[in-house]
């Protein structure tokens, strides 16, 4: 039997039609992600902040990728300005990606100067901690929360960690306790301690007032998130209101330090990324892919174990030591010993409260 | 006859071929104008700060709106009334200026005797001592030297180690007022010492001399004939001083512990803490109003000629 295959015009069409989707494939998959800029700039935080995300999320991009990854330490509040002003001259901002107090971010999309993240595919894992509270969709993804807890010698407390905040009004501790210096994390907890409540919050806050006023009695120091762990390091204090990752920081050098969340409660906040305005397509595809990466479980978890913070992707490891820990809150009942206002709120009452603060406290 | 090649040498040439050049863009006309020319860095200097100021001046008139993070359209002087109205803004602006005062008068103390020995001795040994120690604080910046007072006057630091040696207590010498003020005095030493030795120099030896010579002690010399002589020299190194000290941040912020801002740290918080540069804005003109009436002031009292800028007119 003689088989004989006569090739027609139509099914030679079809052949090399399909032959050339068959070869084109893997070039059309490519044309959808656009050029690769040579690196991104994320604005971070020094010392374990900065390698923290070094380890969980830049180098794992840029392994993925090819795209390097500088970071940089400008502050957030002074890199803010400079972000504002050159999206409002229509300049390239200084930075593609900013890692933010979600407060500070708040007020960036409130001046409509954050890209849309809502089409992020990996923010369908998240938990409801990555949306940020009091703006309309998604200009900052949040990636961790953090608690502002009450930090203390554990020899200057041998009875036991301190049950209130009325516990740093002991005259042993006069010059000993330190604040941040604009009262960041002790407003609210202030505001109970007063004798008022958190409904009281932003529209009478009588009550944070004169807490802070029997507080400033005892000399408190007032710093930054290094002074803390200079000032606990150097034996100058025995107790601080700080974010829970400065006290970890102490404690992994060394410090013989332990924090707990009083009976008032602890300001729970979060940190978020966001892109700013006014790069190009490619750079903007590219900054959203480095976030999109930041919210997958295996970048949350190198990530936020340098951090001892917990994630927006469930299904994370506590860091060693913390599960169960107050600083690490994962279930309903830890969260409700915790205060959260929302970042509306806070933007738009914060110059009143830090000022009233400085007031009382250099009075 | 021996021919002189290097009668009319080459850098001479170029220097004719550069006037030439010079002369083709400059006419001669144009020569009357020369003295105005080289005013131009000065001027160009003094226009960039004047732009800024106008800038400044101009934020501070806006208000910022906290729903949108913008500033109004429309001029207002609300951040100057919330300035002038709000006891926070006084507790700094008193506390900076007496501590601009303080720092001020103990620096010019402790720089005179200073700067006279060093223009005056005979032994060069202690000259270069003098000099290497006067000069080595302008390599080490602020911050390096405020952190380096954390050090000596932590509670683990080195004084009160030694005070524990003799069974003190660690005492807290830090974070106070007294802290700031000492370390604004130990940073502003080496100004006021510069700015005295030229008007020390420009005392002759000989009239100290004749003054001993005429019965005087070396207290009526020093009172009656140096102090009024390096009276230049003094209001110059006070002037930089105080208005240095006054716009001081680094040491109230790293020895104050947070609880004994200047002017300047309430500025930085209003723009980059809070965001409201309007309100920062106003805070700064605030403190160039004030220092402009010091400066006023001391040019009232002593005279622009007292700094030798010209005849003496007090």
């Amino acid at each position: 039997m003689t088989f004989k295959k006569t090739i027609n015009r139509r099914q030679l069409l079809k052949t090399s039609a399909a032959a050339g989707t068959v070869l084109a494939a893997p070039s059309i998959l490519w044309a959808a992600e656009p050029a690769k800029p040579a690196e991104l700039i994320v604005r971070a935080w020094g010392g374990p902040w900065v390698e923290a995300l070094k380890n969980g999320v830049s180098d794992p991009f840029t392994e993925r990728t090819g795209i390097r990854i500088i970071h940089d330490l400008t502050e957030d509040n002074e890199i803010q300005p400079k972000v504002w002003a050159a999206v409002a001259q229509n300049r390239t901002p200084p930075i593609h990606i900013n890692w933010d107090t979600t407060t500070n971010a708040t007020k960036s999309a409130l001046r409509g100067v954050c890209e849309d993240l809502s089409d992020l595919s990996n923010l369908a894992g998240t938990t409801d901690l990555a949306k940020p509270v009091g703006v309309e969709g998604y200009p900052i993804v949040n990636t961790y929360g953090y608690v502002y807890v009450l930090a203390y010698r554990t020899e200057a407390f041998p009875d036991g960690p301190p049950a209130s905040y009325h516990d740093l009004l002991d005259p042993k501790f006069k010059g000993r306790v330190a604040f941040y210096n604009d009262g960041i994390g002790f407003h609210f907890p202030a505001q109970v301690a007063g004798g008022g409540s958190l409904d009281g919050i932003p529209d009478a806050m009588d009550p944070c007032w004169d807490f802070v006023t029997k507080m400033k009695e005892q000399n408190p120091l007032l710093g930054e998130d290094p002074d803390f762990v200079t000032w606990f390091q150097n034996g100058e204090i025995d107790a601080a209101c700080t974010i829970s990752t400065n006290a970890l920081g102490a404690k992994r050098n060394g410090v013989d330090i332990a924090w707990t969340v009083p009976a008032e409660g602890s300001k729970f906040d979060t940190d978020g990324l966001w892109i700013p305005k006014g790069h190009s397509e490619s750079e903007l595809y590219w900054a959203k892919e480095y976030i999109n990466s930041a919210i997958t479980q295996e970048a949350q978890q190198v990530w936020l174990d340098g951090l001892g913070l917990p994630g927006v992707v469930p299904g994370l490891t506590p860091p060693e030591g913390l599960a169960g820990d107050p600083s690490y809150p994962t279930t309903e009942a830890d969260f409700e010993r915790l205060i959260r206002i929302s970042g509306k709120t806070q933007v738009e009452h914060e110059s009143e409260w830090f000022s009233k603060f400085k007031q009382i406290m250099q009075g | 006859m021996r021919k002189y090649t290097s009668a009319y040498p080459a850098l001479w040439r170029v220097m004719d071929v550069l006037e030439g050049a010079f002369a083709a863009v400059w006419p001669k006309k144009g020569g009357n104008y020369t003295p105005y020319l080289m005013l131009a860095p000065a001027i160009l200097l003094v226009g960039t700060l004047v732009v800024g100021l106008l800038y400044i001046g101009d934020t501070s008139l806006r208000t910022l709106d906290r729903t949108t993070f913008q500033f109004s359209d429309f001029w207002t002087l609300d951040n100057y009334t919330r300035a002038f109205f709000e006891s926070f803004t006084w507790t700094i602006i008193w506390r900076s200026l007496m501590g601009a005062i303080i720092v001020t008068f103990v620096t010019l103390i402790l720089a005179f005797p200073y700067a006279y020995t060093m223009v005056r001795t005979t032994n060069s040994t202690l000259r270069k001592f003098l000099l290497i120690a006067l000069f080595l604080p302008f390599f080490i910046g602020q911050v390096v030297r405020a952190y380096g007072w954390l050090i000596i006057l932590g509670n683990q630091g080195i004084v009160n180690d030694v005070l524990g040696l003799v069974g003190v207590e660690p005492l807290r010498l830090l974070f106070n007022y007294p802290a700031v003020l000492f370390g604004l005095v130990q940073y502003m030493l080496p100004f006021a010492v510069l700015m005295l030795a030229p008007a020390m120099t420009a005392i002759p030896e000989e009239i100290e001399a004749a003054s001993t010579s005429l019965g005087a002690s070396w207290i009526k010399t020093m009172t009656y004939v140096v102090i009024p002589m390096a009276k230049p020299g003094l209001i110059g190194a006070g002037l930089v001083v105080l208005t240095l000290s006054l716009t001081d941040f680094a040491m109230p912020a790293i020895l104050g512990g947070g609880t004994q801002d200047f002017i300047a740290n309430a500025i930085y918080d209003q723009f980059f803490r809070t965001s409201d540069q309007g309100f920062g804005a106003s805070l700064a003109i605030i403190l160039i109003g004030i220092e402009t009436m010091i400066v006023g002031l001391i040019f009232a009292v002593f005279g622009a000629g007292t700094l030798e800028l010209g005849s003496n007119d007090s």
